[in-house]
């Protein structure tokens, strides 16, 4: 078997990169997917602390790479679904204790077990970032439609062409009001922008930091919106056709009354 | 809310998100290509002076812009023409 090895980027740091990478995880888990999440922020370790892991790490990725223990052993296995595991980084390490060609091995062992290997990529575009990609088949870039976040996506766009063709885009944190107030740029702004194929998009949700409280990210909330926007995410991970919903900035005249009289 | 909020909000006026848009396409036609601001009004200044020389044109309202649409991009020059220049013109003559 051969998975398919997906990175998940942004350029930016905390635009929601590891929320996604796990929410992702945990959505094609559900469909019944072997996957395996490698947190590849090594001496920035938080995939685990945002899927409730962080109290089962034995071993880590260097530990892997220095041949302290086997690769299984140091996967984590979610016991919410079994065939779901965390390879977690290393908290002490630097950047460096790995190189790229160890990446694209693990990754490569990886896919051998796994229908999908996730790599959750540190902000940047150095080390880090090199290593995150060395091993991916394929990238999703995530950014939220502020100036800085989108201009370092650009970054990394450009980068990722170059390595490994043409990413996909998640828009994070879009916020329906401030769309329809003109105050935020719309999904055909950032597109325009961009110019790369949108994968989805995922509106502000506060359930988002009660889920990280939590450590259950919001795919496994059945209310809650950004989970259902991931959702369909993972289906069109899958192949799926599932359209976009558009958050439309133009609201009709009756709507924009409603608003001045009733305020929502 | 204060009136201005009131205002733009019946008749649907623009808000900041053009402002952002505008300012990141520019940003990024930088970016991309690698130029610094200066190389890049140093670019302008030179295509300016070189159809200059051989149709009057007016500079103020002269666009250059940059599509990534394809690959390589795209220069897209915008220059309004008054008149072709008189043969009897020096080359060297400054723009209008």
């Amino acid at each position: 078997m051969s998975g398919r090895a997906i990175v998940v980027t942004s350029g930016k740091g905390g635009v929601g990169k590891t929320t996604a990478t796990a929410n992702l995880g945990l959505g094609l888990a559900k469909c019944d997917y072997k996957v395996a999440l490698m947190d590849a922020d090594i001496g920035l370790r938080n995939l685990d602390i945002i899927m409730g892991l962080e109290n089962r790490i034995v071993y880590h990725v260097v530990d892997v790479v220095r041949g302290r223990c086997q690769l299984r052993q140091a996967l984590v296995k979610d016991k919410r679904f079994p065939h779901l595991a965390l390879l977690p980084a290393s908290q002490v390490d630097q950047k460096e204790s790995i190189t790229p060609e160890q990446m694209k091995d693990l990754t490569t062992q990886l896919k051998e077990d796994f229908d999908f290997v996730l790599i959750d990529c540190p902000a940047g575009i150095e080390q880090g970032f090199r290593n995150a990609v060395a091993g991916a088949d394929e990238a999703i870039v995530i950014t939220t439609p502020d100036v800085s976040p989108v201009r370092d996506a650009d970054r990394v766009i450009g980068l990722l062409q170059n390595a490994l063709g043409e990413p996909q885009l998640i828009i994070n944190r879009m916020s329906t009001d401030m769309v329809k107030r003109g105050d935020m740029l719309n999904q055909q702004d950032v597109l325009d922008i961009l110019a790369v194929r949108l994968l989805g998009i995922v509106p502000e949700d506060e359930e988002v930091v009660i889920a990280g409280n939590r450590g259950s990210p919001v795919v496994l909330n059945e209310n809650s919106r950004s989970g259902k926007a991931y959702e369909r995410i993972v289906r069109r991970i899958l192949g799926e056709e599932v359209p976009i919903p558009e958050l439309n900035g133009h609201g009709s005249i009756m709507h924009r009354l409603g608003k001045l009289l009733f305020g929502r | 809310m204060s009136w201005g909020t009131l205002v733009q909000r019946f008749f649907g006026t623009k808000g900041s998100k053009d402002e952002a848009k505008g300012r990141l396409q520019v940003v990024l036609a930088y970016d991309r290509l690698g130029l610094s601001f200066e190389q890049m009004e140093a670019l302008r200044k030179d295509i300016m002076e070189a159809i200059g020389r051989h149709v009057s044109i007016d500079a103020d309202r002269v666009k250059i812009d940059f599509l990534h649409q394809q690959n390589p991009a795209e220069m897209v020059i915008n220059a309004p023409v008054r008149r072709a220049r008189p043969p009897a013109d020096e080359p060297k003559q400054s723009l209008d």
